[in-house]
């Protein structure tokens, strides 16, 4: 007997396929099929420095599409993910906390905490300040070790490695710390960069060529020579960003990347985050505040409360939760479960 | 009607001894805790800069840093030294006819115990501070978990360096120091009392050795270990934001000083 396939689902996964972003956008009719091959033809006629260039960028610069409208077509197709993981919540799991649990200066922080990070999803871990979160984020690159139990990352255990294995297994993170942490002694190219240089072996010239590339994905073109205390809180958050994207992680972790921004930053964050998503296809894991617009770009959610997860699954589940202390977490209401004053 | 006792009279003695040897107990706890921390940390220092990759950019940097931006301070310090010496020991030794031994006195006196002191001291004001603050601000910024998360130990890119640097530096900044110090002397000797050059310099000549001066370098390095070990564990551990900061950078300045002084008298003691 043949199984009973979900047409909806059926469909979804149809349009939540993940492809190369100028097929995805002739696929949602954004560009004709003809547009994207010109765009594809005159970036392989360019210079070798230009041929690296984005095609989002192409098509851009070739007027065949704006930059809003490109960013847009991306959102929308998130989107069709968000939903398909929704109906399906089909994913590996890539980080795995069993029984962690974390006590710092006299107070437990993580309390017997387990979860789960799905491989190659936007992941947001939310909840109440001082809840354990940026704790988390630290015991999954092994900043951090657990008082009790074990944090895996695919199938190894970070707290049985040698330092030699942990820095390799650290070679698959990038981290975007709160406050960017970028070297305030090095211009943004350098901090860019750096850890291609002190961890590769790369030629000079190849190393320039990826850090602009990465500068340009993050709209920080043409500012590699400023200091990160002569940029925005926004462009310092965008230059971090750069730095982690710059090494080709296999996962992404973002402390907080819209804290202290405005809500026109915080926007704009949040794209970045779908473009770097869509055309990388990391594993992100992102802390964040920004309730309740932070469901609509992730696939999944976690909501961690007094060190434990109170709530795990696709951002669609949790955004309309019954819970009491999610909802009023959504909500911001004063009266609830979670007293503050 | 009723009348509260009064606590029996021993009650009143017990009660500040305990909290007298408790508050002894804790301090003696913390004491052995942070000096057990601070070796740990100086031989993790050092299993990081025997192992590759060898950034030889990184420690010229610390070189330049502590060492060629020191020099003014050192040898601003080294020539009213040399100067003072000179004055207070040529009016000493006019006292007993024996004002001949000033250059000598001067020389000995420095390059056995000021040069090395003084420098140990200064770079400890100049540099030591800036290391500590440097890399609290770097811990409280998140710059050295950053260090972490790319694979990169900040044992040793960032404090092994500086360490080495100051085990380097301090020995050059000592012999500058002995050098500048005793021209102060012969300024002060030769221009100002006219005292003959000749006798200044033929009197260092004669009563120098070599175990002097080998002295003094053991010294300037042992200072150099001590001022760089000590104010890079204070940054490196700096935490409560920028108040952290702060109270790391003076107790690395106040700890470094005192050790230098007390670290001073035993090596005297044991090379004498």
């Amino acid at each position: 007997m043949s199984p009973v396939i979900d047409p909806d689902l059926q469909q979804a996964n149809q349009d939540a396929e993940p492809l190369p972003i100028g097929e995805r956008l002739v696929r949602n009719a954004c560009i004709s099929r003809a547009q994207m091959e010109e765009a594809l033809a005159f970036r392989a006629r360019q210079q070798d420095d230009h041929k690296g260039a984005l095609i989002g960028k192409t098509l851009i610069d070739m007027g065949y599409i704006t930059h809003p409208a490109l960013l847009d077509c991306l959102f929308h197709q998130l989107t069709r993910e968000r939903v398909a993981y929704h109906l399906d919540r089909q994913a590996e799991t890539i980080i795995r906390f069993t029984g962690v649990e974390k006590t710092l200066d006299g107070r437990k922080v993580l309390d017997h905490l387990d979860l789960e990070i799905p491989a190659n999803k936007i992941t947001a871990i939310i909840g109440i300040s001082g809840g354990g979160k940026s704790v988390t984020l630290k015991h999954m690159v092994g900043l951090m070790k657990p008082d009790r139990g074990e944090v895996w990352v695919g199938d190894q255990p970070l707290g049985q490695l040698s330092t030699r294995e942990l820095n390799r297994v650290r070679r698959r993170f990038s981290m975007l710390f709160q406050e960017g942490a970028l070297f305030d002694s090095m211009n943004v190219l350098d901090n860019v960069a750096f850890p291609l240089r002190e961890t590769t072996s790369l030629a000079e010239s190849e190393i320039r060529r990826r850090v602009e590339t990465c500068l340009q994905e993050v709209n920080l073109g043409g500012m590699g020579h400023k200091y990160p205390d002569e940029l925005s809180g926004g462009m310092r958050k965008r230059a971090a960003l750069a730095r982690a994207l710059v090494t080709q992680p296999e996962i992404i972790l973002l402390d907080e990347p819209t804290a202290g921004l405005d809500p026109i930053i915080e926007n704009a964050i949040h794209y970045l985050i779908c473009d770097t998503f869509m055309r990388t296809r990391y594993t992100i894991v992102c802390i964040s505040h920004a309730v309740p617009a932070i469901f609509d770009w992730c696939h999944h959610v976690i909501v961690l409360h007094r060190g434990r997860v109170l709530a795990s699954g696709p951002s669609l589940e949790i955004r309309y939760s019954a819970d009491p202390t999610i909802k009023q977490f959504i909500s911001g209401d004063l009266d609830g479960p979670i007293q503050v004053i | 009607m009723l009348t509260k006792a009064s606590p029996p009279v021993h009650c009143c003695l017990l009660a500040p001894m305990i909290s007298f040897v408790r508050l002894l107990g804790q301090y003696t706890i913390e004491f052995v805790s942070e000096t057990g921390k601070i070796f740990l940390f100086l031989f993790a220092v050092a299993a990081n800069a025997v192992r590759p990759p060898y950034r030889l950019h990184n420690l010229l940097k610390q070189i330049h840093f502590i060492g060629v931006r020191s020099l003014f301070v050192i040898i601003l310090t080294a020539v009213f030294a040399g100067m003072v010496l000179a004055l207070q020991g040529y009016y000493t030794l006019t006292r007993f006819g024996a004002e001949g031994l000033l250059g000598p006195a001067v020389a000995l006196s420095i390059i056995r115990e000021l040069g090395p002191v003084l420098s140990g001291l200064m770079v400890t004001g100049r540099a030591g501070s800036a290391l500590a603050a440097e890399l609290g601000i770097m811990r409280i910024r998140e710059q050295i978990d950053a260090l972490e998360v790319m694979g990169i130990a900040p044992l040793q890119f960032l404090v092994a360096p500086r360490i080495m640097a100051g085990l380097v530096v301090l020995p050059i900044l000592t012999v500058i120091f002995d050098v500048i110090g005793i021209l102060g002397g012969y300024l002060i000797a030769v221009q100002l009392l006219k005292m003959s050059s000749g006798v200044y310099f033929s009197g260092i000549e004669s009563t120098v050795v070599m175990r002097d001066i080998v002295t003094g370098l053991i010294k300037a390095v042992s200072f150099g270990l001590i001022v760089t070990w000590i104010c890079t564990f204070k940054g490196y551990y700096a935490k409560r934001g920028a108040e952290g900061v702060s109270q790391a950078t003076t107790s690395a300045v106040v700890l470094s000083s005192v050790l230098i002084l007390i670290c001073d008298y035993f090596i005297t003691s044991v090379l004498l």
